[in-house]
């Protein structure tokens, strides 16, 4: 019976087809990567090898680099501290209305969620141009008189606009997620926290978040995920400025690879990014570990 | 046995017999997505005329806007996929790298020079004495302006800079725009910047000094023209969403007649003749020459011009015979199809004809009175790629009032002699 | 009495007043972008803040559709995205498995290694790719972009459908063994039933993101008859920029399909999230 559990052809064919498909889409290119990184390649032509220098340019040299991680940060600050606050509230508040309402408004908050990122940058540029973007002429009817902010242009107010896109993009799927998380909640617990005087926030934060443990951190690992990975809508709105202001990693690496040939250079970057992500992911499911889940 | 030899052989037959029907494909690669007017057109109009006159000619077009395109032609290369013709730039930056890669099919000058090109267009292609490329339009920065908005408030064709920024509080109390660019690609902006620098300093020549090492970016004509860059901004002269405009957005808000000013290269001749827009618009839209700066050196008549779209041949692909014979027929048609279409300000002589718009014989005439024009390519495209997104980059925060131009100035110091380093 | 129902009834009212203007939110740039996709692209620079059209220029969406080339590009989409969630879902079922009901020394490590692939951000993977797939022949082909698309959903998908097999009792296997099955048949025919809302999920999950996949499409596709749909709205950012009324009109029919199958499967997807996700 053991043997049939642990039947090596069989975990063979079961395993390998998808490893194989990673290493060929995945792997191999990082290692293309790692090997131009120590290279000075512009993208064509000649090349050669320069060691770390690229990586001791970027880290000691590079501005942007900096601010993109910066930039990625501050992204990661407010999808967990707004985003998901007010998705658990949304979803807290769903889970007691009537089954049909709490479908149809699920439904709803959800779209942003389905479409494309072209679709959604396209949508929100051409919501916060200033000459005719509804924002503004909003703005203007409140304000009474022609209101003509560039959002997405001014160093004020540009990495704002460019977040309020991304988390109006994810808002849904963390409504979701903490909504299906507060499904499972046993209506017992709640009963118990009732019976013992318990008011609504007493409920909350002692017994029904405690519970929610896991959800909430696998949310935030995926917060943390998807902000180090945000790129299209940057790039196909701001494309990293004004000046280096929206610049988020993924984009810089992209630019400085595609757009100002250097190929190596930007190969360093995304090498360091690996590194960035994959350590900030660690990091962040070691914090939640030893936090104690509930379960 | 004997069957499969049979089908073997009817195979071998068939494949045979369909390899010498096989028509030659032409791959093409462009900046040109419009294919219904302007260049796209033309093009359209010369492969049609080019597949009827050789039958055993296909041509397969790739079209994207600007910047995807040249990234592109990157992407391209480095995995030695090129198309076998491609429309591109002359540019060292731009165009070196190609040729010391091997990949651009030297052409015959001499066969060339007899179809008319103006002085320094053919050169303008030449690397290391040989002709890699046909210079397709004679580039000059103009600005283009709507003379309807301009008597609706009120504003006569700004000769100076400071008529500039006058005119800025009249179009507004109108609730016109002033001025367009292509804010978001930022070479525009840097354009702006050689031909303010030559109207303080009334000489081209400085430029290439600085990138030759011989002066520095940071002399007080190259801080005088950024500061008057700036200065545009700061007065409002430019439309709020300057630095997320791209091309086509500003085009736009040029051509539905919302900003009074369009500052951009004399490529755009068909603007008078684009069916996109109103016929209001068409009948009011012409172009004035560059304002002059006060107390500075800089003429009038000092064109900030030169070639830079060009076209070129894939060395490395099988069909480069065809490409060459395919740019030998666009060089003889080109300048008068470009002309009749209004695609653009061909780099081979054309004459004015009489149906030609208003605005086409505006840049005529601009491009005849010129005294003297820049000695070669803005500053983007003096150096390399990387060079080009420093400088592009600099000039972005100069005008999202980020740094200042003596910093702007700074940098491209910094960049210019990395650069130089780099060479 | 009259208190405390009063004061039930106005937190009720500002309740659903909160949720009403949520969803406004949510869904009013679509509503404006649909009601400005029939209009003339004039319209848009009126000064007001949101007017319904007077004669609805249906011919938007015709233009849209043709220059948008919607048809072609909507093919490619569906050829490319079905055979890549296709695939998916059969490869991470089959991992997912072998990690949690099969006891092997490097289960926990292959499924970390898999999981690991959600952190990868995709844009590194593009240029080595284009150079490594072109040795292969594989650029501007359906399969340049398949063979991406399952190594990158294979994280999601694989740990979704783990999850859920973790709660399966291990009892399923044995009375299927008891009676002399193989293995071929027992996954098929008992595990994947069982699985089934996870696997539907990282289905639909695999389908929205794959379908919605932008930079490794234009990155890997050339020639215009193979690209894929969100291609559509760039073509207009060159050519018809001058045009937002088409390009809106571009923007919704390129929206529609994937709300189409959001629509249809909403269900399933707010039942598999709660299979999947929750238990990881």
């Amino acid at each position: 019976m053991k043997r049939l559990f642990n039947n090596r052809p069989v975990i063979a064919a079961l395993v390998l087809p998808g490893i194989l498909v990673m290493v060929f889409a995945m792997i191999i290119p990082i290692g293309f990567s790692l090997y131009y990184s120590l290279t000075d390649w512009a993208g064509i032509g000649k090349y050669h090898m320069v060691g770390i220098q690229n990586y001791v340019d970027i880290l000691t040299n590079d501005s942007t680099f900096w601010r993109s991680l910066f930039n990625v940060f501050v992204l990661i600050v407010v999808t967990i501290f707004i985003q998901n606050p007010v998705a658990f509230a949304l979803a807290a508040v769903l889970a007691h209305v009537s089954h049909r309402l709490s479908r149809f408004f699920r439904t709803i908050y959800f779209i942003p969620a389905v479409l494309s990122v072209v679709v959604i940058t396209a949508l929100w540029s051409n919501i916060m141009n200033p000459s005719f973007g509804i924002l503004n002429k909003f703005l203007a009817l409140v304000a009474g008189q022609p209101v003509n902010i560039s959002w997405l242009g001014k160093p004020a107010t540009a990495l704002g606009s460019v977040i309020w896109i991304i988390i109006w993009q994810g808002f849904g799927w963390a409504l979701l997620f903490f909504y299906t998380g507060l499904m499972t909640v046993p209506a017992e617990l709640e009963e118990a926290a009732k019976i013992d005087g318990a008011g609504p926030w007493m409920t909350y934060t002692r017994v029904i978040l405690p519970f929610m443990f896991p959800i909430i951190s696998a949310v935030v690992v995926i917060d943390v995920i998807s902000s180090l990975k945000q790129m299209e809508i940057i790039f196909l709105s701001t494309g990293g400025g004004p000046g280096d202001l929206t610049q988020f990693t993924a984009v810089y690496l992209y630019q400085k690879a595609f757009v100002a040939s250097q190929y190596g250079y930007g190969n360093g970057l995304s090498i360091l990014f690996v590194f960035v992500a994959v350590g900030l992911t660690l990091i962040v499911q070691r914090l939640f570990k030893t936090e104690g889940a509930v379960e | 046995m004997k069957k499969i030899l049979v089908v073997l052989c009817v195979l071998a037959l068939t494949a045979v017999v369909a390899g010498a029907q096989a028509k030659t494909a032409l791959k093409l690669g462009d900046n040109l997505p419009d294919r219904t007017s302007g260049m796209g057109l033309v093009f359209e109009t010369i492969n049609a005329e080019f597949k009827a006159a050789n039958p055993g000619v296909d041509i397969a077009v790739e079209s994207y806007p600007d910047q995807p395109w040249q990234e592109k032609v990157k992407i391209y290369v480095a995995a030695k996929q090129l198309p076998d013709i491609n429309k591109y730039w002359s540019f060292p930056g731009m165009f070196k790298p190609l040729i010391d890669a091997s990949m651009v099919q030297t052409l015959d000058k001499p066969a060339f020079d007899k179809l008319g090109y103006m002085p320094g267009a053919l050169e303008s292609n030449v690397y290391g004495g040989k002709l890699y490329g046909l210079p397709l339009t004679a580039d000059g920065w103009v600005i283009y302006y709507n003379k309807k908005l301009f008597k609706d408030a009120g504003v006569a064709v700004p000769k100076t800079y400071d008529d500039l920024i006058a005119s800025v509080a009249k179009f507004k109390a109108k609730g016109i725009i002033p001025a367009v660019t292509d804010g978001k690609d930022a070479w525009p902006l840097v354009i702006t910047w050689d031909a303010l620098t030559e109207k303080v300093n009334g000489d081209f020549k400085r430029t290439q000094a600085a990138f030759d090492r011989k002066a520095k970016f940071t002399d007080p004509d190259f801080v005088k023209g950024a500061t008057l860059l700036q200065g545009l901004v700061k007065s409002g002269f430019f439309a709020d969403d300057l630095m997320v405009s791209d091309y086509g957005a500003s085009r736009n808000l040029f051509g539905q007649g919302k900003a009074a000013m369009y500052v951009m290269g004399t490529w755009e001749v068909g603007l008078g003749a684009d069916k996109n827009f109103s016929a209001d618009f068409l009948a009011n839209v012409d172009a004035f020459k560059f304002p002059t700066v006060a107390g500075g050196k800089g003429k009038v008549d000092d064109f900030m011009a030169w070639f830079g779209g060009n076209i070129f041949v894939n060395a490395t692909s099988k069909n480069a015979a065809t490409g060459v014979k395919y740019l030998e027929y666009l060089a003889k048609r080109w300048p008068a199809l470009a002309w009749e279409k209004q695609a653009g300000y061909p780099a081979q002589k054309v004459t004015a004809r009489p149906t030609d718009t208003p605005l086409a014989k505006t840049l005529l005439s601009v491009g005849n009175e010129a005294k003297m024009t820049s000695d070669g390519p803005p500053s983007t495209d003096r150096s390399d790629a990387q060079f080009k997104d420093d400088i592009q980059k600099a000039a972005g925060e100069l005008c999202a009032l980020i740094i200042t131009p003596e910093q702007y100035c700074a940098k491209i110091e910094a960049a210019a002699a990395k650069a130089a380093a780099r060479k | 009495m009259t208190k405390a129902f009063s004061r039930k009834a106005i937190g009720k009212t500002v309740l659903y007043s909160l949720l009403t203007v949520l969803a406004v939110l949510q869904l009013f740039p679509l509503v404006w972008v649909f009601n400005y996709s029939i209009q003339k692209t004039g319209d848009l620079f009126g000064p007001e803040f949101f007017s319904l059209p007077v004669h609805p220029q249906w011919n938007n969406y015709v233009r849209a559709f043709v220059d948008g080339k919607i048809l072609t590009y909507s093919i490619n989409s569906l050829i490319i995205v079905v055979s890549a969630v296709a695939i998916t879902s059969v490869l991470s079922f089959c991992i997912a498995y072998a990690c949690t009901r099969m006891s092997w020394k490097f289960r926990t490590a292959v499924l970390a290694f898999v999981s690991l692939g959600m952190v990868i951000p995709i844009h590194v993977t593009l240029l080595p790719n284009f150079i490594w797939f072109g040795m292969f022949g594989l650029i501007d082909t359906h399969l340049s972009l398949i063979i991406p698309y399952v190594a990158f959903q294979l994280s999601f998908s694989t740990l979704v459908i783990s999850a859920q097999l973790q709660s399966l009792p291990l009892a399923m296997e044995e009375s299927a063994f008891m009676d002399g099955a193989a293995y071929r048949t027992i996954l098929p025919r008992i595990i994947a039933p069982m699985a089934a809302p996870a696997i539907v999920t990282a289905m639909i999950s695999s389908f929205l993101s794959d379908w919605n996949e932008f930079i490794m499409a234009n990155t890997y596709l050339a020639s215009d008859d193979r690209r894929t749909l969100p291609f559509s709205i760039i073509r207009f950012q060159g050519q018809y920029a001058s045009d937002y009324a088409v390009q809106f009109a571009c923007m919704v029919l390129v929206a529609l399909p994937a709300l189409l199958i959001f629509f249809l499967f909403s269900k399933w997807i707010m039942a598999g999230v709660s299979a999947g996700a929750v238990k990881g």
